[in-house]
């Protein structure tokens, strides 16, 4: 019987974790669209952004179940519950990499703007996160879920940092205004990635060790 | 997939009456091969009269029957006793140990059936309780007396014994009511592992039971099928709010 179960939660951990594959395609092939200005492989980013819906509903529909039909406890219902939560959260990625790709076509028809490197930084610092998150729930590895929270930080003042650059250019430049607004949401979507990457360690957190992280739970105790 | 070929038993309009008192009412519903149908519903819901009428246990109680009941397509009225019985076995709640060794209780059915070989018998012995989950137990006191088994053990000897007869249909009538939580999971098991050869019908009173168990859910309430459906459904969106409130424990 616990065998049996087992493999149905290894199925639902399988099924996370192609779909966080997926995830990371999105956002790794969106930001490659907007570097290149690429409309074709912009408008690729809907259709993986489909697939990773697809998963989200039967993730969800195998986590409803297995609760339903085997009343899991202790560690296997903190995973279950884990997963559903991460499993709303790599959707909200995925729509994010959706947003980031529709920028590409606003910049195309507005008038270049100097290159902002630290939209770039920032992305593969939000790249990072994400596969090290990925990688901590595959482990079941708390410690690498906790050092990746710690670096949301980072990635918040690299966003505060290129909201100051591309605010300068707007108001040195503006008729450049149009082509700063998207590289403006880039940033936004980039970092709202990074916090749905915390989210999914502070998940990992709560499965490995039953901990609360979140909201700073355990400071307030 | 052929639904035609996948059907076991086929049930039509079937209603049971002891005396006066209807206990199955105008039910159709079918078991298909291989897999583990439960049976949930409460106390006088008519899930073991369902299981008597399967293979005909009814009629040692004087019941009336009316309607169709199929095995493979073919009329069980037509089917001779005892080997409808064979193909269609029986494990009670209490499991009954026949007085005599553990190797005595497996070996009395295949013997009562046909002529066999000592070596041939051992085999089917020994196969029969690996396959129960039991041999490793109690492969070194074959010849002890089958009443020194545990609850658990002895339950997963009466399975054992049904399986030497090398049944098509296995019907179990709450095999677990009486036993602990381990013993519980070593019958579930084995019915998950059987269950690529064999038919399961479960009556169990243990919802959880047949949630985590059984692939498709029949409720019966007072006689009468509510739904049957595939487990999932069953326990997630049922589609007969008294379903739901069986299965919430909200009932009466």
């Amino acid at each position: 019987m616990d065998r049996h179960f087992d493999e149905e939660l290894q199925k639902v951990k399988k099924n996370l974790l192609e779909m966080a594959a997926l995830v990371e395609e999105s956002i790794t092939k969106a930001l490659e669209a907007l570097k290149k200005k690429d409309l074709k492989m912009a408008s690729e980013i809907k259709e993986i952004d489909h697939r990773i819906d697809r998963f989200e509903i039967a993730i969800e529909d195998q986590c409803i179940e297995l609760i339903a039909r085997h009343q899991p406890v202790g560690t296997d219902l903190r995973f279950l519950i884990g997963v559903i939560k991460m499993n709303n959260d790599m959707e909200r990625m995925g729509d994010h990499a959706v947003n980031i790709a529709g920028s590409v076509a606003f910049l195309i028809e507005q008038p270049r703007i100097k290159p902002v490197s630290n939209i770039w930084s920032m992305a593969s610092e939000v790249k990072e996160m994400l596969k090290d998150s990925v990688k901590s729930f595959m482990d079941n590895d708390a410690e690498r879920a906790q050092q990746v929270c710690a670096r949301d930080n980072v990635v918040d003042e690299m966003r505060d940092e290129t909201i100051r650059i591309l605010l300068t250019h707007m108001l040195e430049q503006p008729d450049k205004i149009g082509s700063a607004i998207p590289l403006l949401l880039v940033a936004k979507n980039l970092e709202r990635i990074a916090d749905l990457t915390t989210n999914i360690c502070e998940d990992v957190i709560y499965i490995a060790q039953a901990r609360v992280i979140k909201h700073h739970a355990e400071e307030q105790k | 997939m052929n639904r035609q070929k996948m059907m076991k038993i086929s049930v039509e309009q079937l209603n049971l009456f002891y005396g006066q008192n209807q206990v199955l009412k105008n039910i159709s519903l079918e078991v298909y091969d291989k897999e583990i149908l439960g049976v949930i519903g409460p106390a006088n819901a008519g899930k073991s009269s369902l299981l008597r009428a399967l293979n005909r246990l009814y009629e040692i109680d004087y019941a009336r029957i009316s309607g169709k009941i199929r095995l493979d397509g073919e009329n069980i009225f037509n089917i001779p006793i005892n080997d409808l019985r064979k193909r269609v076995g029986l494990i009670f709640a209490t499991p009954v140990v026949l007085p005599g060794s553990i190797f005595k209780n497996m070996s009395y059915g295949p013997k009562l059936h046909r002529k066999i070989k000592r070596q041939e018998l051992n085999d089917i012995v020994a196969d029969a309780l690996k396959a129960a989950n039991l041999w490793e137990e109690v492969k070194d006191r074959l010849y002890d007396s089958a009443s020194t088994l545990s609850g658990g053990q002895q339950q997963r000897l009466c399975i054992a014994r049904t399986l030497a007869m090398n049944p098509e249909v296995i019907m179990m009538d709450e095999p677990c009511s009486g036993l602990d939580p381990i013993s519980t999971a070593k019958i579930e098991a084995t019915m998950l592992e059987l269950k690529e050869t064999y038919t399961f019908i479960l009556v169990t009173n243990n919802t959880k039971q047949a949630a985590r168990t059984a692939d498709r859910t029949a409720f019966f309430l007072a006689g009468e099928l509510i739904e049957i459906h595939k487990t999932k459904k069953i326990f997630t969106k049922p589609d007969d709010p008294r379903t739901d409130d069986y299965i919430r424990g909200r009932f009466g």
